[in-house]
């Protein structure tokens, strides 16, 4: 089997080692015979790049590369991602990619960023004087049926429309809002998270739920991937687990 | 009043010294400015010291104590806050204890390095000679934001500086975007395109976007992480022809490219702030021994640690490059991850250092509070015969019996770990 990671803005939208991610999805696939290849797709790769993906990828960012990654997106590439998404690829869009996806970001002095509106939700910042969301974090989701643990780290409140599926319930930290206890988002079989970390070297059900989904839909069919040894990523976890909760 | 904030601080002092054995760098300070704001700036307004302030993510102390050492041969009387103590009450704290009851300075130099969210504030209180800013990189983002944001705060408060000289590093886009628009004269250091190896822009990189039209900048040669040769293609911004001194043989005292930036923005206030004659540097640059933790070397057990505080990933990465250029055939490698808070809650950061790059070290220890996620890191990168122990002690003691005597073992950690380590080897607690 093949599978084709596209990794979007990667020299623009790739914070507190975002880029883990694309690791974990590589050496969790070669470690099981998976030939895998990582497109980094930016402002001057053509946007049909994006439709020879498998799985999509985007990481967190500052404001000014946001603004940057935020023109690209409306001309093109926005486009072809929604496409790929209602196509039921898969995609892992973290903090400040998860936040691109909803309709849109009231910054904090009131100016609205308009987004993709993939998925139903908006995001507020309420401003310098209200606290960043920051530190460990403890989910538990329903997809995997795991507890997930990551770090967040958001000015933004995010809140999702009615007939959204949050990604996870928060156990401890603060999620989308810090109010209804939601954490993230799943739609079709794209997730929007808060979490860093990053979120997938501890949490390798998680990457392996990711990859098992591109598969199963690149190639028609229910794939099962064989398990690995996973105690170092298990260990690591608890240890977020058990240190801080 | 501020003979009796002094008084009343200076006793505080006393007491924190002599009954809680502590070295009152930052309470004394704390005392002071809650008694008064202005603390600082009343008195230094009084004073007539030269004062230059160091900010940068990486390399603060390291300037400071090389530029200390270098006045002082040079038979000027500096003090400068304590390493890590660079908030206003560590700047407090260190005017206090070199001020006399009178108010008076038994100095003519003071060097504050000052932590990042900090030089703002400094600023509203000091006007300075000099301001030098080395660098700026991920660092700690729980605490200290995001790079762009630090930036334009910095911006905004030199801007109100008339009469200062302002160094900044040209080889760093954000850092030379910063010299725009200023009032006061303004210089860059940086170092020569020779040294200028990689052709790749590293994962570690902030910066690789024009900081004035957020077009992607183009470099033709890069130092490391985001400092190079750069230009924008759009708007014409490029690197400043930024002053070094390689070509003049001087005999940089410590190891690493990251080193000669560092070294090379102390010769350049020194000359140019200081009018210190070159020959005269060059003469006693040689003897200078590094600020601890920063490529200190101590001897233990007939080893020879190097200690390199590595908090971020262009530190860490530099820090790896640097170990694996020095000479030897069997060189150790001891890795210390804590997540205190002077290290950062935070640990993301380690996926964007290179341990991919790892290579030539005949041991590899993890150790501390978070090496449990050292592990997962170092076996996504693929690096396999690596040893655990979490107690700094038990590996030091590994390695001890790994190693045989003459051979060197680099530590690269985060500060309380570099401490635990320090603590170890000397048998003496530092701080």
């Amino acid at each position: 089997m093949n599978l084709t990671i596209g990794w979007l803005y990667p020299d623009l939208m790739s914070t507190y080692g975002d880029r883990g991610n694309i690791i974990v999805f590589q050496k969790r696939s070669e470690w099981r015979n998976i030939e895998v290849k990582v497109k980094k797709i930016s402002l001057k790769e053509p946007a049909d790049e994006i439709e020879s993906c498998d799985l999509l990828f985007m990481g967190g960012a500052q404001d000014i590369q946001q603004e940057i990654v935020n023109r690209d997106l409306q001309q093109q590439k926005g486009k072809i991602i929604i496409a790929a998404l209602e196509n039921n690829i898969p995609g892992l869009f973290i903090c400040g990619a998860y936040q691109f996806l909803g309709k849109f970001y009231k910054a904090a002095d009131g100016t609205i960023i308009k987004g993709l509106s993939y998925f139903d939700l908006y995001t507020e910042n309420p401003g310098p004087g209200v606290k960043r969301l920051i530190g460990n974090i403890v989910i538990k989701s329903t997809l995997t049926n795991s507890e997930i643990v990551g770090f967040e780290n958001h000015g933004g409140r995010t809140y999702l429309g009615k007939k959204e599926q949050a990604f996870a319930k928060v156990v401890r930290g603060f999620g989308n809002n810090g109010e209804d206890g939601t954490e993230g988002i799943i739609h079709k079989n794209a997730i929007g998270t808060y979490l860093h970390g990053p979120v997938l070297p501890k949490n390798p059900e998680l990457a392996d739920y990711l990859l098992e989904k591109a598969l199963s839909v690149k190639y028609k069919k229910e794939i099962k991937l064989p398990s690995l040894d996973d105690l170092p990523e298990q260990k690591a976890k608890q240890f977020v687990i058990e240190k801080y909760f | 009043m501020n003979t009796i904030i002094i008084f009343v601080s200076k006793l505080s002092l006393f007491f924190i010294k002599n009954l809680f054995n502590r070295p009152g760098s930052t309470w004394p300070g704390e005392i002071a400015l809650r008694l008064n704001n202005n603390f600082i700036k009343g008195i230094l307004n009084n004073s007539s010291l030269k004062i230059i302030l160091i900010a940068g993510t990486n390399g603060k102390t390291t300037t400071a104590t090389l530029m200390r050492f270098l006045l002082e041969k040079n038979s000027k009387k500096v003090f400068q806050n304590e390493e890590g103590a660079n908030l206003l009450n560590g700047i407090a704290s260190s005017i206090i204890k070199n001020i006399n009851i009178g108010g008076k300075f038994n100095s003519d130099t003071a060097i504050f390095e000052v932590d990042e969210n900090t030089l703002p504030l400094a600023l509203k209180q000091i006007t300075p000679s000099a301001v030098i800013i080395l660098n700026l990189f991920r660092d700690q983002l729980d605490r200290y934001g995001e790079v762009n944001m630090i930036a334009s705060k910095w911006q905004e408060s030199l801007k109100y500086l008339t009469a200062s000289t302002i160094i900044l590093n040209g080889d760093d886009p954000l850092i030379n975007s910063l010299g725009k628009d200023l009032k006061s004269e303004t210089i860059y250091f940086g170092v020569s395109k020779k040294l200028m190896k990689r052709k790749e822009i590293p994962h570690d990189v902030d910066s690789a976007y024009c900081p004035q039209c957020g077009s992607e900048l183009k470099y033709d040669a890069i130092a490391y992480s985001h400092l190079g040769n750069y230009q924008c293609l759009k708007c014409g911004f490029k690197r400043n022809g930024a002053e070094t001194y390689e070509h003049e043989n001087i005999n940089y005292p410590l190891f690493g490219l990251y080193n000669i930036y560092n070294i090379n923005a102390v010769i350049l206030t020194l000359e140019k702030v200081f009018e210190l004659p070159l020959v005269q540097i060059k003469k006693i640059i040689a003897s200078f021994k590094p600020a601890f933790g920063r490529q200190e070397v101590i001897f233990y057990k007939k080893r020879k640690f190097i200690i390199f505080l590595s908090k971020n990933p262009a530190g860490f990465n530099q820090a790896i490059e640097t170990a694996k250029e020095m000479k030897g055939s069997r060189k150790h490698l001891l890795i210390v991850l804590n997540d205190r808070i002077p290290d950062g809650t935070d640990i993301s950061w380690i996926w964007d250092v290179d341990f991919e790059r790892i290579a030539g070290f005949s041991q590899i220890m993890l150790s501390g509070d978070r090496t449990d996620d050292l592990v997962l890191r170092l076996k996504y990168a693929g690096e396999k015969g690596i040893t655990v122990k979490e107690n700094p002690e038990e590996a030091i003691g590994t390695m001890i019996d790994v190693s045989v005597a003459g051979e060197t073992i680099y530590v690269l950690a985060t500060y309380t770990g570099m401490l635990e380590i320090r603590k170890i080897l000397t048998g003496k607690k530092l701080l």
